[in-house]
């Protein structure tokens, strides 16, 4: 592979059919209190109202949550009855990365010829965990009772580890500064709150009114609630609860929605209000590290895609992570000699939240944007995922020839 | 003189002559007892009617309603319909207890004999029954209706047939059309194709219906009025993805129907294949304008339901600000207004009823016509114009001339006619509810009696629109609600008209000929000198239960013609908000209540000056020096809004009855504009009924 080919020459994503709703922490909104498939296939109908594309153009669903949610069982179709659309579809999910390889599953059905407009729509509902009742014969109990994320995130049946102890692991093995890492948190705010300030977030987030049963408001789901404006000082002060892993240096659980359309180039001018930008899948490419590893699985994805491209580091503007720790860019920015402060310009996951299977999709969103203010370029998405899993994923954006 | 009138009454589009003719001979056009005869034969040979396809939605429904009209009259009513269809007469039961009683509901039922047939051959003892009146029922199939016709006419030659068919036209199957309104148990309505009178048609009539002449066309008015907005909120959800239950809510906040809501009302999957039936007709007829959205004709056949079970209620709200809202309004009332258009250049019906009808069997809240005229020609032209820039393939069957008349008294009087044969003139209003189209309309039919130099007037319903009086059209106080300089204007003008009765005509006599005269409108009738009723109407001012308080100078009027004697009775009605029989309120409301002809008669011979034997009471014009007393026996209302409104009301008709008639007018739309921006108001009915019809 090299830079020239694509992995999918036929797939195109649309500029600006996309949307993500905010995502507020958990517990924090009326989002805790929602079908949240419903809520997707309802939000994804209305984000496409919003970009003037009729749903009727979607000829295929992938929906893409990692936690159980009510008449989960029926997935796509539900959900894209709920978006008012009846097509197929089906479902996927792999943790972490749910959000980038639910995209990347997209262009496979448009590259393979089988759909040539498929919505991708990602959502998660951390609030108020489901638990789920498994049948264990090795149990004393004969019977285990799952809740869905906070028992995941706290252990790894493949290592009999949590998460955060990944973080920990990481931080010890690759020698980073306590110091730096609280740094690289303090400037992911700083860059969350200036994309926020100068209205960049404002045109990949959609505001969304929640009603109850009897059609009343629930209220507005217009930002990213919990997200806080730490000082240097106040990083410095928190509590290490691993190694360089304190609670403003780690994401938190969050609950919403994202959707784009992957399609062909034909019906991408079509559907885009800007048929200029031709938005194009250039590689994706997936690790797996040692046991309790994680943080530094995307840095190796990322290693393994720029060998297999053959591009460099330098020629990629944009750099968007999913980083649950901050331990995560902080060991990216060492092994590869990149400047942490030259990626994630708008913000990541890190600082606003993390509802799991829309995460990725919403830095892709954010990613793409910024490219697109930038006149074009690569797009170069990493994150981690459960099981120590690294994924990374190039994206080229060209408007009008311009790279 | 034969009368001369602002635009020809209703009454003359199917033959029974105008209004003042009602009162001037003191009779009706003709009787139910004369009608019935006409057309099943004499009591002693009395025949019957036979609804075919009795047990379908439209078949009961008529059944149901025919055989409670027809009942005094020994009519036998049998509901015809294959042996294993559904049952959809006993349903209609506890309805009619619930309206008539159960004994009368009893004799109503026994009144109905079911017969089976196979539709090929008629039932044997069909015959011993003498059918005199088919009421064709039976699924929108050319070829089905032709043969059953014949099989009629073949059995009984003389019999007469309607159709209900929902789009054929009568050239089409032969027979004539009496197609009525949704819901079929209640509503009055049936358009009449062709549009001529016809012993059936007066018999609808005479039995309190209300028979619409209109053009033998293909699909009726009502049809394509409510598949027209029913397809242009469909287009709508195609060219923007709002869900159908938003779009269902944004139309009824804009024009006044919910067209979806009402398709799953009726069931989704019958009322789905009728709106694409007439979609389709009309579109072989007239092009694109009527063609059917992909989702309609999937519709049809799923039978899905436009909203979303209750499950799955709706959590992401959708709502329209500047542009939307303006693309919502064009792509809406576009199409409304083309339709409209297009039933005017073919001359479907008289104006008044061509209005009508989307008010009486759609809920739309005015008339197409009204809100045309509201918008202005212009307007309406630029929202035709800009709905064919969204949607080209529209641009067929549009007659844009059709609205030139628009200045004509066709147009500006449809809800208000004036008659007078050079002496004494009438005038008809032909709408239930008062609202500010009424009241334009009333001005200017006063205007032209004054220009007539008639100055002798009866006011009175139109016998055939407007079969009742219940009051104001309560939402043309949604504005009031939040801005008191609007309900002021509204009180204060709608009084000014009011006193015109009284004050420019040297004789005037309010009428109340139907079922009820509540409210507003009985405020409007006692402005007249006189106030007429007949035996069993009904009065009343319920707006305290609403609460608002009464604006047309409810609070000091009654006391002003009234002994101080019954001031109590008008205390309590204005307090409770009860009604009482028109007999009841003699002396001191109503100058006269008796038979219907009886009355006819006292009306007229008031406004013409003869010798009527009623002592009118006088409008005392000075404050009244004698103050009105809380009433003991009203026991308080649990509701505090109730108890609010009942406090202003009394503070309205102390106040306004201490001041001289001049000033009381401004007192009154005070108490009134006041309450209606109040809490307890907001919190009530209208505020209630505002916040589900306006805040979507």
């Amino acid at each position: 592979m090299n830079v020239t080919d694509m992995i999918f020459p036929r797939a195109r994503i649309p500029y600006g059919t996309w949307g993500s709703s905010y995502f507020p922490a958990w517990q924090s909104s009326p989002l805790a209190e929602v079908n949240i498939g419903q809520f997707a296939g309802e939000a994804f109908g209305r984000i496409l109202g919003l970009r003037k594309v009729p749903a009727e153009a979607l000829e295929y669903l992938i929906t893409a949550s990692t936690i159980p949610w009510h008449w989960k069982f029926w997935n796509s179709p539900l959900a894209a009855s709920c978006l008012g659309h009846r097509i197929p579809g089906y479902h996927v999910e792999q943790a972490c990365a749910t959000g980038l390889q639910a995209t990347v599953l997209g262009a496979a059905q448009v590259e393979s010829g089988a759909h040539d407009v498929v919505g991708v729509l990602t959502f998660d509902r951390t609030s108020d965990s489901p638990a789920g009742i498994f049948p264990e014969r090795r149990a004393y109990r004969r019977t285990e009772v799952i809740s869905d994320v906070w028992d995941n995130f706290g252990f790894d049946p493949a290592t009999g580890n949590a998460m955060i102890t990944a973080a920990g692991k990481v931080a010890r093995k690759y020698k980073l500064d306590r110091n730096e890492v609280d740094d690289i948190a303090y400037c992911r705010y700083q860059q969350y709150h200036e994309a926020q300030a100068s209205g960049f977030l404002q045109r990949v987030l959609v505001p969304l009114e929640l009603l109850d049963v009897r059609g009343k408001s629930m209220g507005m789901i217009d930002a990213d609630v919990g997200v806080g404006r730490p000082t240097r000082e106040s990083l410095r002060a928190m509590r290490e609860l691993d190694t360089c892993v304190t609670s403003g240096t780690q994401t938190h659980a969050a609950d919403g929605m994202a959707a784009l359309l992957v399609t062909t180039p034909e019906k991408a001018r079509e559907l885009s209000a800007r048929p200029e930008i031709d938005i194009r899948f250039v590689a994706k490419v997936e690790v797996r590290t040692g046991p309790s590893l994680m943080p530094e699985a995307p840095t190796l994805a990322v290693k393994k895609l720029l060998e297999r491209t053959g591009i460099s580091l330098s020629d990629i503007p944009i750099l968007k992570t999913h980083n649950p720790f901050a331990v995560n860019d902080a060991v990216f920015a060492q092994e590869l000699r990149h400047d942490w402060q030259n990626m994630n310009r708008t913000g990541c996951s890190l600082v606003w939240g993390h509802p799991q299977g829309p995460t990725l999709m919403r830095l892709l969103i954010e990613g793409v944007e910024e490219a697109v203010d930038r006149g074009g370029g690569h797009v170069l998405l990493f994150g981690c995922a459960a099981g120590d899993v690294g994924i990374a994923a190039l994206l080229s954006v060209e408007e009008g020839g311009k790279r | 003189m034969t009368a001369l009138s602002m635009r020809p009454s209703t009454l003359e589009t199917f033959g029974l002559g105008t209004v003042h003719e009602i009162f001037k001979r003191g009779t009706l056009p003709v009787n139910a007892e004369h009608a019935v005869e006409q057309v099943f034969g004499k009591a002693s040979d009395r025949g019957s009617l036979v609804i075919s396809g009795a047990s379908g939605i439209v078949g009961a429904g008529k059944t149901m309603q025919l055989a409670a009209r027809l009942l005094p009259f020994g009519v036998p009513v049998i509901a015809l319909d294959f042996p294993g269809a559904p049952d959809g007469i006993g349903k209609h039961y506890p309805g009619l207890a619930d309206s008539f009683g159960p004994e009368q509901a009893s004799r109503i039922m026994q009144g109905i004999i079911r017969l089976s047939y196979d539709g090929k051959h008629l039932p044997p003892q069909l015959a011993q029954m003498k059918p005199r009146f088919l009421l064709e029922a039976i699924p929108e199939i050319l070829e089905a209706k032709k043969a059953h016709y014949g099989i009629f006419k073949s059995a009984f030659p003389e019999i007469e047939i309607r159709s209900v068919t929902s789009g054929f036209p009568s050239s089409e199957l032969g027979v004539g059309i009496a197609h009525p309104a949704f819901p079929h148990h209640i509503n009055k309505v049936w358009e009449i194709a062709p549009p001529k009178g016809s012993d059936i048609t007066t018999l609808l009539w005479s039995l309190g219906m209300i028979p619409i002449p209109v053009g033998d066309r293909w699909s009726f008015v009502l049809d394509v009025l409510f598949c027209g907005v029913t397809l242009a909120a469909l287009r709508y959800h195609q060219a923007t993805g709002m869900p159908y239950w938003k779009i269902d809510k944004c139309v009824r906040k804009l024009v006044g129907p919910n067209p979806l809501r009402a398709h799953d009302a009726i069931g989704a999957k019958g009322a789905d294949f009728l709106t694409w039936s007439c979609l389709h007709h009309l579109q072989k007829q007239y092009g694109d304008l009527f063609e059917s959205t992909a989702d309609l004709v999937e519709r049809k056949e799923s039978g899905q339901e436009w909203y979303p079970p209750d499950h799955f209620r709706p959590l992401v709200n959708w709502s329209l600000a500047g542009a939307e809202e303006d693309e919502f309004r064009v792509r809406i009332l576009g199409p409304l207004l083309q339709m409209t258009a297009l039933l005017l250049h073919e001359e479907r019906a008289h104006l008044s009823q061509l209005n009508v009808i989307g008010e009486l069997c759609a809920q739309f809240r005015r008339g197409v016509l009204a809100m045309i005229r509201g918008l202005g020609r212009d307007e309406s032209l630029r929202i035709v114009k800009a709905y064919h820039a969204l949607h080209p393939q529209a641009k067929g069957s549009w007659h844009p001339a059709a609205f030139e008349r628009i200045e004509t008294p066709a147009w500006q009087q449809l809800y208000v006619n004036a008659e007078h044969d050079g002496q004494v003139g009438v005038i008809a209003i032909s709408r239930e509810s008062y609202n500010g189209d009424v009241d334009a309309e009333l001005s200017r039919a006063i205007d032209w009696l004054k220009r007539e130099k008639i100055d002798r007037v009866i006011v009175s319903g139109d016998f055939h629109l407007s079969t009742q009086m219940v009051g104001a059209d309560t939402s043309d106080f949604f504005p009031a609600l939040g801005d008191k300089e609007v309900g002021s204007r509204i009180s204060s003008g709608w009084s000014r008209t009011a006193r015109r009765l009284h004050e420019e005509f040297r004789t005037s006599v309010g009428f109340i000929n139907g079922k009820r005269c509540l409210g507003g409108m009985l405020e409007l009738l006692m402005h007249c000198h006189a106030l007429v009723a007949t035996r069993g109407a009904v009065v009343g001012m319920p707006e305290v239960t609403l609460p608002v308080v009464p604006g047309m100078e409810g609070c000091h009027w009654p006391f002003r013609k009234a002994d101080p004697s019954a001031w109590p009775q008008i205390v309590r009605m204005l307090l409770t908000g009860k009604t009482i029989m028109a007999e009841e309120a003699v002396g001191w409301l109503v100058d006269f209540a008796g038979p219907l002809e009886q009355s006819l008669a006292v009306a007229w011979k008031i406004a013409t000056g003869g010798d009527h034997g009623i002592r009118l009471r006088s409008v005392e014009g000075r404050s009244l020096k004698e103050r009105q007393k809380e009433v003991a026996d009203i026991p308080p209302s649990e509701d505090p809004n109730i108890e609010a409104g009942r406090r202003a009301i009394m503070n309205c008709i102390l106040e306004s009855c201490s001041v001289p008639l001049a000033e009381a007018l401004a007192v009154q739309a005070r108490h009134s504009s006041d309450f209606m921006g109040s809490a307890p108001c907001r919190k009530g009915r209208i505020g209630q009924e505002f916040g589900k019809v306006m805040n979507v």
